[in-house]
């Protein structure tokens, strides 16, 4: 049941942080240069909501992974060994993808 | 197609397996006389008396209620006894009859049902009533409204459609299944069961509500048109609050003598 919530309500998220992404990556108003990507991704406030994506991104991806190959019967005894995987790959991806958001500054 | 009175001659290709001789099933052709009126069940029965004695299926009542003779019929999950064989021909004037898929084939049409019945039992289909002390003395007094929400699930027939169309069921077979699942449902939401928080339990664990990717299969096997998808969703829903769904129930109860709502 925990997995399933985490799946929904990180959905949920995803549509919101997808819809911002799309705007302000791909159709962005005005004009888009370097610099100001640079600016961006290097603003606090903006960095504090590319973490919260990466995380969302990844609690859904993992809980749908996991929620897929528990449907498969010789999957299912090892539940905990598939918990604790989904677990640390998270874990390190979320820290690596942390240090990247975190690395970008100004000029 | 023929018209009423009239006979036209029909394949019937039907897979069949005999685990003594055959090493893999096979689909073997038969043509039959059918009239406008001849249903699969009607073919079937045709092709055992007069063309090979062998044939092996499941049927009893031949109206549609007693569940034993659902099949799989060009690629879709039917009871045979209800359809008839010229609404079913495939472009070349064929209808093929398999045995319900994913479960294992005892002979021809015969599918083991034990995980099928094995499930149903895990979620407890049968009503459980209050304890002496808090079970009305009298009759139970259900509202109109409480038995209108049970009305879809009721009239299930336990034909195993839904059960064999599942996709989950066809990975895992632990999976409780849209069968025993809306069993479950017309239980946890009958006024006069005391379990329904155990109830709940069983459902919301891993082979429960939270399995079913809602791919609708159950409700188009379905012979009876009831919809196990709603009842698992709605399940999930009263599965997040177990408990107080529980205390309502225990509310509700005490008003079960006398026909008051709760």
């Amino acid at each position: 049941m925990r997995v399933f919530v985490m799946q929904r309500l990180t959905a949920v998220a995803l549509v919101l942080f997808l819809t911002l992404h799309m705007i302000v990556v791909h159709y962005p108003p005005g004009h888009l240069d370097f610099s100001r990507v640079m600016e961006r991704l290097a603003n606090p406030v903006w960095k504090v909501i590319d973490i919260l994506f990466l995380l969302a991104v990844l609690i859904h991806a993992l809980t749908g992974a996991y929620a897929v190959l528990m449907d498969v019967e010789r999957v299912t005894p090892y539940k905990r060994m598939l918990v604790g995987t989904a677990v640390l790959l998270g874990l390190i991806a979320f820290a690596y993808g942390t240090a990247t958001i975190l690395a970008f500054n100004t000029f | 197609m023929a018209k009423n009175g009239q006979t036209q001659n029909v394949t019937i290709r039907v897979q069949r397996f005999n685990p003594d001789v055959d090493a893999k099933p096979y689909l073997a052709s038969y043509e039959i006389e059918a009239t406008a009126d001849t249903t699969l069940l009607d073919a079937l029965e045709q092709i055992k008396a007069t063309l090979d004695g062998s044939l092996t299926f499941r049927r009893s009542c031949r109206h549609a209620i007693c569940g034993s003779c659902a099949m799989n019929v060009n690629g879709r999950n039917m009871l045979v006894c209800n359809r008839r064989v010229n609404a079913l021909l495939d472009r070349r004037g064929r209808v093929t009859i398999r045995p319900l898929p994913y479960l294992p084939i005892i002979k021809d049409l015969v599918v083991d049902r034990t995980s099928f019945w094995e499930q149903y039992l895990r979620v407890k289909p049968w009503l459980i009533p209050p304890e002496n002390g808090a079970a009305p003395a009298g009759e139970y007094r259900v509202l109109p409204a409480e038995v209108e929400a049970l009305k879809m699930a009721e009239t299930c027939i336990m034909c195993g459609a839904c059960y064999s169309a599942c996709q989950v069921v066809a990975m895992n077979k632990q999976y409780i299944g849209p069968h025993a699942l809306l069993k479950a449902f017309l239980r946890v939401l009958d006024p006069r069961d005391a379990a329904p928080a155990e109830r709940l339990e069983i459902v919301g664990g891993d082979d429960g509500v939270f399995r079913c990717h809602t791919i609708f299969n159950c409700i188009d096997a379905c012979p009876k048109g009831l919809d196990p998808t709603f009842a698992i969703e709605t399940l999930r829903k009263l599965a997040q609050k177990r408990l107080a769904f529980a205390a309502e129930r225990v509310e509700r109860q005490k008003s079960l003598g006398t026909g008051r709502d709760a």
